[in-house]
């Protein structure tokens, strides 16, 4: 892998279904590429796609045109080289903690003795030192997410894929969650594609925020947040951070009142800002 | 380790650390548990005996649990002998059932074409009185055990088969596509998420088919048997010595509640390891 070239692509990426009221187009010619290391946050209203074109690069969905590259690779099926965080922590409720984080170790057969300093060593960085034996009922909902980042985290994949992942948590534990996640990202250095339609979350996160929406789906715009890193909690509240927000907000309306004008009853966005 | 980190551990430890609740509360509430049903129990029995007495209800109509259990206990020897197929033809039909039961299901979750196929003829055959065919059994089987081991398998095997199916399908689809994005084979995923998330429903599902199981057996033999506590009820009922009969009975109920208990055990232990823990 050269340094600088795209580690994740997409070019003309689509994605159809067939229904019985006909055809869907979930995404319609996604183009898009990543740098090795880089977070990219998809950024859009629901139903945009954003999340089929995640599933598409985790393998989990295939493409039905176009192409989709992963270090170099064609994306054909899911790759032992990434991890997936979906919107639940998808825990096994009758594993312990530990045993939720080698997961992965165990689904690919690697050995457990040569992972379990490493899984103990991610809790320990997410504040979950100590609660290795507790079971997942006896977390709360952002401990239980910060469980499924370690599990995600743990076969040391190259690229994390998540999913919406703290949108069902509530707003002050979401805060707490994306301080964690930058911070931990600071330590494991990792190709981050998120979905999200936060725009805060979005901005605060990410090197490049890549906005979707419209009728049929198209990228809107690709934003760059240049803020160094590590970045301190107290950059939104910041000009540049609040222009930024203010820039993907006017986007993704625009993209809005576009697909309004085309289609009579287009369902109101739910972004949150 | 950031301040803000810690800070949210312990907001959320607080509000789902250990509970304390009362060691006096809890034992008090299992106490009513066990003591309130057993304290209503004996009282009928009470009602029983003295009822029967003071009405003088012949011991041919309705015999008193005192002279039950006195036979009960002066016929222990021929009671334990007519047990023992009664209980064990159970045991092997139960385990019959529940080998086929779950392989069958598992087929039917698995394969879409057996499914299509074989699931609605089962609901239909569901809806024969099956207690009808046991006679039918006497025609193929014969009168040996083997008509009553088929009977109870006949009649248990149903409901292994819908609870695991239902089992099967309760399972988190988030789940089967977190495996799938980490390239599980599909035994993976059924030995570490399905088998496992459908364990509670297999055991409520066998616990309704050992209840049949017996039932199915004691049918049998009813019909044919030459031993067997059905054979006695009848044998006793026939020359209307209502009180053996009814000691039979209560052997049976013995029996049973013994199967039962090995099955809830087994649940038991099984929760240990596969449970969730109600938090």
């Amino acid at each position: 892998m050269t340094q600088g070239g795209d580690f994740i692509s997409a070019v003309q990426a689509s994605k159809t279904y067939t229904t019985r009221s006909g055809l869907v187009h979930a995404v319609q010619g996604a183009n898009f590429s990543a740098k090795e290391g880089q977070f990219i946050s998809l950024l859009g209203p629901s139903g945009c796609g954003k999340s089929t074109l995640l599933m598409m690069l985790a393998g989990l969905e295939s493409a039905s045109s176009g192409k989709l590259v992963l270090a170099g690779e064609p994306v054909l099926g899911p790759r032992r080289d990434t991890g997936v965080i979906f919107q639940d922590a998808t825990l096994l409720p009758w594993k312990s903690v530990l045993d939720n984080v080698l997961f992965p170790v165990d689904i690919l057969k690697l050995a457990r003795s040569e992972y379990l300093d490493r899984a103990r060593e991610l809790l320990e960085r997410v504040g979950l030192g100590g609660f290795e034996d507790k079971r997942p009922h006896e977390l709360s909902g952002g401990m239980r997410q910060r469980v499924a980042i370690c599990r995600a985290l743990v076969h040391d994949p190259k690229v994390l894929l998540m999913d919406e992942p703290f949108s069902a948590l509530d707003a002050i534990t979401r805060d707490q969650m994306n301080v964690v996640l930058s911070e931990l990202l600071e330590r494991y250095r990792k190709t981050v594609i998120f979905v999200t339609h936060s725009i805060r979350e979005a901005v605060y996160l990410s090197d490049r925020v890549l906005v979707m929406g419209g009728r049929p789906s198209s990228m809107l715009l690709d934003l760059e947040i240049p803020f160094p890193r590590p970045r301190p909690f107290e950059i939104e509240e910041s000009q540049e951070f609040v222009g930024y927000c203010r820039t993907l907000r006017l986007t993704i309306e625009q993209g809005h009142s576009h697909s309004d004008s085309s289609r009579a009853k287009a369902p109101v966005a739910k972004v949150s800002t | 380790m950031s301040t803000t980190i810690e800070k949210s551990q312990s907001i959320e430890t607080e509000t789902t650390g250990p509970k304390k609740s009362g060691f006096l509360q809890t034992l008090a509430s299992s106490s009513a548990t066990v003591i309130l049903p057993l304290l209503l129990a004996s009282a009928v029995l009470l009602m029983w005996e003295y009822g029967v007495q003071l009405a003088g209800v012949p011991e041919v109509i309705l015999p008193s649990p005192s002279s039950i259990f006195k036979v009960m206990i002066a016929k222990h020897e021929i009671l334990l002998r007519h047990s023992q197929p009664t209980i064990l033809e159970s045991a092997g039909g139960f385990a019959l059932a529940s080998i086929l039961g779950i392989s069958l299901a598992i087929l039917l979750s698995y394969s879409r074409i057996a499914r299509e196929a074989l699931y609605p003829n089962l609901v239909f055959f569901q809806l024969i009185p099956k207690i009808a065919l046991a006679p039918l059994f006497i025609i193929w089987f014969g009168i040996g055990s083997e008509s009553r081991l088929a009977f109870a398998v006949f009649i248990s095997f149903f409901p292994i088969v819908i609870s695991t199916i239902a089992g099967f399908a309760s399972v988190d689809t988030n789940m089967v596509r977190l495996c799938r994005s980490l390239t599980a084979t599909e035994w993976q995923i059924f030995t570490s998420v399905k088998f496992p998330a459908a364990l509670p429903y297999i055991f409520s599902g066998m616990k309704v088919a050992m209840t049949m199981a017996i039932i199915g057996v004691i049918i049998g033999e009813f019909i044919t048997a030459q031993q067997g506590l059905g054979y006695l009820i009848v044998f006793a009922t026939a020359r209307a010595d209502t009180v053996v009969g009814m000691a039979a009975i209560a052997t049976l109920c013995a029996g049973g509640l013994l199967l039962y208990g090995l099955v809830a055990a087994a649940e038991a232990v099984a929760n240990r390891y596969y449970g969730v823990p109600r938090g």
